[in-house]
């Protein structure tokens, strides 16, 4: 009982500090790739511990199924004083009510991820055929090419992938800026972002109050895109893939004052490929997400160590 | 030929090309002025195309006369559809290259733009 308070505690603990705490790590982009690790690890450490607190609830339960004497000695310290001789038994069933609960909520919301992840699957791979179907080859571009008056490029994934870009982007786009690009969307699928995409943001889209999987999904997906635009600025140059970024979003064509077709990570985006961060914020970058993670991905662990062996950690009274 | 997909387009470019009805004989025919290629797989290819909906047919004596359910267009606009509702949809996963959004920061994008386009000046 007490291990599986202290790891629902810690989830509670990451769960409402981590959007807070992380954000301002990661959103200069100094480090996209660790930035991702430590959003995922955010999320990942609070799903870990949920699931570890209902198999510890679980496994009390079975052990006091066993032997009812031990609930009472070993698990509810705190509720000693309270509970009568024969209140044993109806504290028992309440708790075995309680856990059912959580383990049923837990069940749920594990079920409607793999759907949502499911259906993610099943869409996108849809729309990878519809457009290698619907589209066109165009001699010289790698890509399938869509007739439409909307400046758009991107990925759909499926069997095979599909890179598309439509008749406006060609006419907008000049070959180096293109090729930028297509680096850029090719970038994205050989960096399987499109996995982490899915997983992110159907757990959002399941529990959208929890804001940690709400932020998570919203500035993985901001960091993904820098790191492809890495990829495409080392083959491409900065100057190239911020060029192809800047007459995409209309900025470079239209005239001042009219800017209005612009995208959320475009300006961090546009100014992280104008000024790169400089190898002194690198490494600071570096440490400071590398030493988040580490605590991140042993946070589950030592909590429920220290719960398990030292009880005053969580009841410092007790 | 680059697998199965590859053939699927093709077989539909000759569909959309033929305008109205055609048949297997002359989607091959069309075929073969590019490669060289069976009847039946063809014909295999246009049945799998006919069980996923994009294209209807009906007997005509021995054969079957088939035609696109929808045009190149119609195909096309659904999917600047998706792709554009993209942000609110999180069932079809896409990673764009630049999602379209408005946006108030227009002076931190001009000052880019106009340092963008310094550097881009020739010496």
């Amino acid at each position: 009982m007490t291990v599986a308070t202290c790891l629902l505690l810690y989830a509670l603990a990451v769960a409402v500090l981590a959007p807070r705490l992380l954000a301002p790590l990661t959103r200069s982009g100094a480090a996209p790739r660790l930035g991702v690790a430590v959003w995922l690890s955010a999320s990942g450490s609070v799903l870990a511990a949920w699931l570890a607190a209902a198999g510890f609830l679980i496994w009390e339960v079975a052990r006091a199924w066993r032997d009812p004497a031990i609930t009472l000695t070993a698990c509810v310290t705190t509720l000693e004083s309270v509970v009568s001789g024969e209140a044993g038994g109806a504290l028992q069933l309440g708790m075995l009510g309680l856990v059912g609960a959580a383990v049923l909520a837990l069940t749920s919301v594990m079920w409607r991820w793999g759907r949502a992840l499911v259906r993610a699957r099943t869409r996108t791979h849809g729309h990878a055929r519809m457009a290698r179907v619907a589209g066109r080859h165009v001699p010289g571009v790698d890509a399938v090419v869509v007739d439409a008056p909307d400046r758009l490029a991107y990925c759909a994934a499926g069997r095979p992938h599909a890179v598309v870009v439509t008749t406006a982007t060609l006419d907008a786009l000049d070959r180096r800026h293109l090729a930028a690009v297509l680096a850029h969307e090719r970038a994205h699928l050989s960096g399987r972002h499109h996995l982490l995409l899915a997983a992110t943001r159907s757990l959002a889209a399941v529990l959208p109050r929890v804001e940690l999987f709400t932020a998570a999904a919203t500035e993985i997906a901001r960091l993904l895109e820098m790191c492809a635009d890495d990829v495409a600025a080392r083959g491409h140059g900065r100057g190239t893939v911020l060029g192809a970024l800047l007459t995409l979003s209309g900025a470079a064509t239209v005239p001042a004052g009219v800017l209005g077709a612009t995208s959320v990570g475009l300006l961090d985006r546009a100014e992280r490929l104008l000024d790169p961060a400089g190898l002194a914020q690198r490494l600071q970058s570096r440490g400071i997400l590398a030493a988040t993670l580490t605590l991140l991905l042993s946070g589950p662990v030592v909590t429920a160590m220290l719960a398990a062996y030292d009880v005053t950690v969580c009841y410092p009274g007790a | 030929m680059r697998g199965f997909g590859e053939l699927e387009s093709a077989v539909m470019d000759c569909v959309w090309h033929a305008g109205g009805e055609t048949t297997v004989r002359e989607v091959l025919e069309r075929l073969r002025q590019q490669r060289e290629l069976a009847y039946t797989t063809v014909m295999t290819t246009m049945d799998t195309l006919h069980r996923k909906g994009w294209l209807a047919r009906e007997k005509r004596g021995k054969a079957f006369g088939y035609w696109a359910t929808l045009s190149r267009e119609e195909y096309s606009a659904r999917l600047m559809r998706e792709a554009l509702d993209d942000a609110e949809n999180p069932d079809v996963v896409l990673t764009q290259f630049l999602k379209q959004m408005s946006d108030t920061d227009s002076e931190r994008l001009r000052r880019v733009v106009h340092r963008w386009a310094s550097e881009q000046d020739p010496p």
